[in-house]
């Protein structure tokens, strides 16, 4: 009885209940939509930090990736790289050397970064060869083949087909030198590494290096990012002594803080919509509540108890929140799910931006997370219930002979 | 001249210019005493043969080497042993390096930010090569202690320099202007590396050590020697000489 009750009184004023239902909608579906560019947001720089170059979780040498010395190199042991391999979380393994040295072409020298890899491996932990703008990745055998960064390749004033020189000190105290041909030139948007990375053939490298059968790390891609830190700690325990397991999160601190302070951030997106959000409701609430003091208080005359009248009007709130809730629900999947496949491209407006170690592309995308519709969804109830609960109170408190007697 | 006809204040004139020309000849000229050190291997022009032993936590080197110079700037190694790096050379013009590697074929010159970088894997930096030759003119020196047999200077950059160490510290017999032992202060003026000098030998009429131990002090089981096994001075090279296509020729 009550229900029907509350329901109806939705209904006597539909302009009222229609605006602030409409207002609900609106501020639940765009906070969905919102959180969901974040969340994608956040994921194309995750992606672009771990997938561009580090992978998930590195396995290395103890205190290799503080000064990535030369010397704190190890010999991928078969047996080991055969139980990294089975875990069930790992979906790619890619062995690597790292080697710093210049690279000139022509009478252009400058400092770089090489890091040696068997191709086929590295395309299972890392996404480079989908940003490839000239030429091809390395082939299977990568012999003398080479894929730099666009800005590298730019001051270097070389194209696909070029040679390059690679010097360096080699593990024997030697000028470890040889030949490079570039086989392709890709564009991370990440400028550090466009201007100083070159992949090149692990068994190349290794040569030049002096460093037979050795390599610095082993890169691996996981199942779930976001579990790596777990993930990690599991790889810890298959490890030799002196090797550690680090993940994401300890590679990239700094990505790691604009995770944590992304959390807070939603948050305080959420809390000025909904304040906002919920001062309209009050409002309203307030107005139909007052309107009605004068049957609130005949009803209570009939004998209505003041604990029914409160509920009444939380029903009332209730039920617009419910419906809000299943509408905006419904608007931001819709919108979301618009960007996730479509997507803003806004690369006509602003470049690239690298931080935290991170890519902010220059385009707009969205990622459905479970996170961004339960929280807008649980807090827009609270808030409904919160704006009602007043003015329920106040309706409950009316002394009946004064309100019949306010009209 | 006679003194007698002089009048006084002619007279005084005349000693006061005679005592401001004699002072600095009787002192220790400080700065010629070290561009003398410095250019010890140089001379107008010089011609070497040396072998360098490296010895470092991760390798041990020896390379014999052939070297030749004009003056301070122009400078050209290359080695000759072992097999595997013959032909690899380097070239000092002024204030650039160049590397030829034979390999490859190339000539690779060496870019600013590399200059802190080792030479030939040795504790001998591509400063060293560039910037030793103009300590005299980048530094003021002092003297700290001078005993019956030696001298020990200071020499501390001038404020426009720019330069690598925070202080030089040699220390020069006295008898034949021969070093001893030089040490070298960062900008912490801490002490991090020195450099020990031995083997003094007459060649011609300059007595010159040949051979010179450097020891970085941070890593006491680690040290480059370079020992000089034959070098003649004032041979008739020219300027030319030292150009990229020499460096490439074998």
């Amino acid at each position: 009885m009550l229900l029907t009750l509350a329901l109806r009184n939705i209904w006597r004023n539909k302009r009222r209940s229609l605006l602030t239902i409409s207002a609900m909608v609106v501020s639940s579906s765009l906070l969905i939509l919102a959180l969901g560019v974040f969340s994608g947001m956040l994921r194309d720089m995750l992606a672009s930090a771990t997938e561009q170059y580090h992978g998930h979780i590195v396995v290395a040498r103890q205190g290799y990736q503080d000064d990535r010395e030369m010397f704190a190199n190890f010999a991928p042991d078969p047996d080991l790289l055969q139980r990294l391999g089975r875990q069930p979380e790992v979906v790619g393994l890619s062995p690597r050397l790292r080697g710093f040295g210049l690279v000139s072409h022509g009478s252009s020298t400058y400092p770089a970064e090489l890091l040696g890899i068997r191709p086929q491996a590295e395309r299972g932990v890392t996404t480079l060869a989908g940003h490839l703008v000239a030429g091809k990745f390395l082939a299977a055998e990568p012999g003398d083949g080479a894929v730099l960064g666009r800005g590298l390749a730019k001051k270097l004033g070389v194209a696909v087909g070029d040679e390059l020189v690679f010097v360096t000190q080699a593990a024997d105290g030697s000028f470890g030198n040889d030949l490079l041909t570039v086989s392709g030139i890709c564009a991370t948007g990440d400028s550090g590494h466009d201007n100083s990375l070159l992949r090149v053939g692990l068994p190349w490298l290794q040569r030049v290096m002096v460093l037979d059968g050795r390599v610095h790390e082993l890169a691996i891609a996981i199942r779930e990012p976001m579990q790596a830190a777990a993930v990690a700690g599991q790889l810890q325990r298959q490890l030799p002594a002196g090797m550690e397991a680090l993940d994401w999160g300890q590679l990239l601190p700094e990505m790691r803080e604009v995770i944590a302070s992304f959390d807070v951030s939603r948050m305080i997106i959420v809390v000025i919509l909904y304040f906002a959000a919920g001062l309209g409701i009050l409002n309203t609430f307030f107005m139909s509540v007052l309107e009605r003091t004068g049957e609130f208080g005949i009803m209570m005359a009939m004998g209505m108890r003041p604990w029914r009248v409160r509920l009444l009007v939380m029903l009332e709130t209730l039920a617009m929140g419910l419906l809000s809730l299943v509408l905006g629900l419904g608007l931001g999947l819709a919108m979301s799910l618009y960007m996730a496949h479509h997507g803003i491209d806004l690369s006509g407006s602003i470049t690239p931006v690298t931080y935290a170690g991170g890519t902010i592309l220059p385009r707009l995308g969205a990622v459905l997370e479970i996170d961004n519709f339960v929280i807008p969804a649980a807090l827009l109830l609270a808030v409904c219930l919160l704006a009602g609960f007043l003015p329920a109170n106040r309706a409950a408190k009316l002394r009946p002979v004064e309100a019949i007697r306010e009209e | 001249m006679d003194l007698r006809r002089c009048r006084p204040a002619r007279l005084a004139a005349l000693m006061l210019a005679l005592t401001l020309f004699a002072a600095p000849a009787a002192a220790l000229d400080l700065r010629q005493l070290i561009r003398g050190v410095e250019d010890q291997y140089i001379g107008l022009s010089s011609h070497a043969r040396m072998r360098m032993e490296v010895s470092t936590e991760n390798w041990q080197r020896s390379l014999t080497m052939e070297a030749w110079s004009v003056g301070r700037d122009h400078f050209l190694v290359r080695i000759l042993e072992p097999p595997k790096e013959r032909g690899v050379a380097t070239l000092k013009v002024v204030q650039e390096v160049w590397n030829y590697l034979p390999k490859v074929d190339r000539v690779i010159k060496v870019p600013p930010s590399m200059m802190g970088g080792a030479w030939m894997g040795s504790h001998i930096t591509n400063n060293d090569l560039v910037k030793a030759a103009h300590v005299d003119e980048d530094y003021d020196f002092a003297l700290l202690e001078e005993t019956d047999t030696y001298w020990r200077i200071e020499g501390l950059p001038r404020p426009e320099a720019a330069v690598v160490w925070g202080k030089i510290v040699y220390q020069v017999r006295k008898a034949d202007r021969v070093p001893l032992q030089v040490d070298y202060f960062d900008e912490k003026m801490v002490k991090v590396r020195d450099i020990r000098f031995e083997d003094v030998r007459k060649v011609g009429d300059r007595s010159i050590p040949l051979r010179m131990t450097v020891q970085p002090l941070d890593k006491p089981r680690e040290r480059t020697l370079l020992q000089y096994e034959k070098i003649e001075f004032d041979l008739p090279l020219e300027k030319d000489f030292f150009s990229l296509r020499n460096l490439k020729s074998r």
